[in-house]
């Protein structure tokens, strides 16, 4: 599944957001994505990839920072 | 500052029947069970119990799906109940006009987020994973449901959970009387929610030997209180909440009065963990009257703990022949967990509102599945098979929990 996929399974399933939302200049909070969600967002990735974010990794903005940074993640520990 | 009358201005709860709050108390005056055979799938041995869920809680709906996200089962029904007392108390969420700094929480769970933890014990033990999600913490930590509640309705004062085993919601209900009756809060919002079908949690009390046993046929009358066959107590989930207000602040707004609160009385067996006492009982019964300014000549009802153990249930009938004497024998005596079943920390919440509704509709449901009375809980007017309508001007409920824990509530009725 690729990063994009994932987020909105993700919203869909946790917050009820529709997929035709999640696009790539949408804003996380807009999209109802506060602290704690983020937290179980970033776990799913971490589940889901087989990839380790670190504690002090800068919370993405938005839907295309997210899926760029999962990205670059992905490259770099495959 | 002079002590306040207390008013209760709302009650909601997540009705094991999959209706309304009348049709709740219809079904439990027409004697109608609540109680289903249970089969999980868990493997190798699946549960396999008389329970009580909560058919037709549209978790979503009622809600969100993102607040809902954040909850485990019994904050969900925890909070949808304080929704549902809220809006009957006439009482708005989100913006409210006037300053709710002052109001507050007081919330009775006997288990808290036990599914959340049970979910990460499977994850780690079962799955062999590492670690669990990060929600597991807010899930499930026993203040969950208080602290949503505080949160949705915008209430800025106290806001705390009380766990004490099957007394959770009674004695939460009872601290809320006290910070209303002060002066500290005019208004509380007060009740219990617990959701005791976690695997490990069921089991458990399995163990205890205290669980009634049944099937598809016979579970809707497996919990019998105060008869010679009773065989134990039937596990519910659950949700109820109340609000109580300050009586002049009630009037002031033009809330509807469903009854006043006029008494709360607790104490402790201190003498053994799951075998009551009478004598420690008969200290929570007295208190709450005289707290409540009843006499016994007052009281015309009492919603018994009435668990339907071998253990219990003669007991709580000796508590109640100490405290009323020659009076016992016209006390109305009914248990409503053999319909509702035992909803642990929300026990005391719907028993509250059971009482709280007889003294509104002057009619008092019945101890479903009573035949033949057990010789040892004689002596006190069992109402049994139909509802019985008839003058009630005061009542109690009582909530007795494993650990000795007494708690006892006095309510008045009020001129409709």
């Amino acid at each position: 599944m690729e990063s994009l996929g994932l987020i909105r399974e993700f919203l869909q399933d946790r917050l009820g957001v529709a997929p035709d939302l999640v696009v790539s200049d949408a804003q996380l909070d807009t999209l109802g994505v506060d602290s704690l969600m983020m937290l179980e967002l970033m776990f799913e990735f971490e589940d889901r990839f087989g990839i380790t974010l670190s504690k002090d990794l800068k919370s993405p903005q938005t839907v295309g920072e997210m899926v760029a940074l999962m990205d670059q993640l992905r490259s770099e520990q495959s | 500052m002079s002590q306040r009358r207390v008013a209760i201005t709302g009650l909601g709860l997540i009705s094991p029947y999959g209706g309304d709050l009348p049709d709740f108390f219809a079904r439990l005056l027409a004697g109608e069970s609540a109680v289903h055979f249970l089969r999980t799938d868990d493997i190798p041995r699946p549960l396999t119990i008389p329970f009580v869920s909560s058919p037709n809680f549209d978790v979503d709906g009622v809600l969100g799906r993102p607040l809902a996200s954040t909850m485990d089962r019994f904050a969900q029904l925890g909070t949808a109940a304080a929704f549902a007392a809220w809006a009957d108390a006439g009482l708005t969420r989100g913006q409210p006009a006037e300053n709710r700094e002052n109001w507050g929480v007081a919330w009775g769970t006997a288990l808290g987020g036990t599914l959340a933890y049970e979910k990460g014990y499977r994850e780690l033990w079962q799955k062999g994973r590492e670690r669990v999600s990060p929600l597991s913490v807010i899930l499930g930590m026993n203040n969950a449901a208080n602290a949503h509640i505080s949160i949705q309705l915008g209430l800025g004062g106290v806001s705390m959970s009380h766990t004490v085993a099957c007394a959770s919601s009674a004695i939460a209900i009872g601290e809320a009387f006290r910070r209303v009756r002060s002066g500290e809060a005019p208004v509380m919002l007060t009740g219990g929610s617990d959701a005791p079908q976690a695997y490990g949690v069921a089991r458990a009390w399995e163990a205890l030997r205290v669980m009634a046993t049944g099937d598809e046929t016979t579970s809707p009358q497996a919990c019998r209180p105060f008869s010679a066959d009773r065989n134990g107590l039937v596990l519910g989930e659950g949700g109820a909440a109340l609000v109580l207000e300050d009586w002049d602040h009630a009037l002031a707004r033009g809330a509807t009065i469903l009854a006043e609160m006029v008494g709360y009385g607790t104490s402790c067996d201190h003498s053994h963990l799951v075998r009551p006492e009478a004598t420690g009982q008969e200290r929570a019964l007295n208190a709450a009257l005289a707290d409540g300014g009843l006499c016994i000549a007052d009281v015309d009802y009492v919603n018994a703990h009435g668990t339907a153990t071998a253990e219990g249930d003669p007991v709580e009938v000796a508590a109640l022949k100490l405290v009323f004497g020659e009076q016992a024998g016209r006390l109305a005596v009914s248990a409503t967990k053999s319909m509702h079943g035992h909803l642990l920390g929300a026990a005391g919440a719907i028993e509250a509102i059971v009482t709280v509704m007889a003294l509104r509709e002057q009619s008092i449901p019945p101890t479903a599945h009573l035949q033949e009375i057990e010789p040892a809980c004689l002596g006190v007017d069992h109402v049994t098979s139909a509802r019985r309508d008839v003058p009630v001007r005061a009542a109690l409920s009582n909530s007795f929990a494993f650990g000795g824990s007494n708690a006892v509530l006095a309510f008045r009725a009020v001129a409709r």
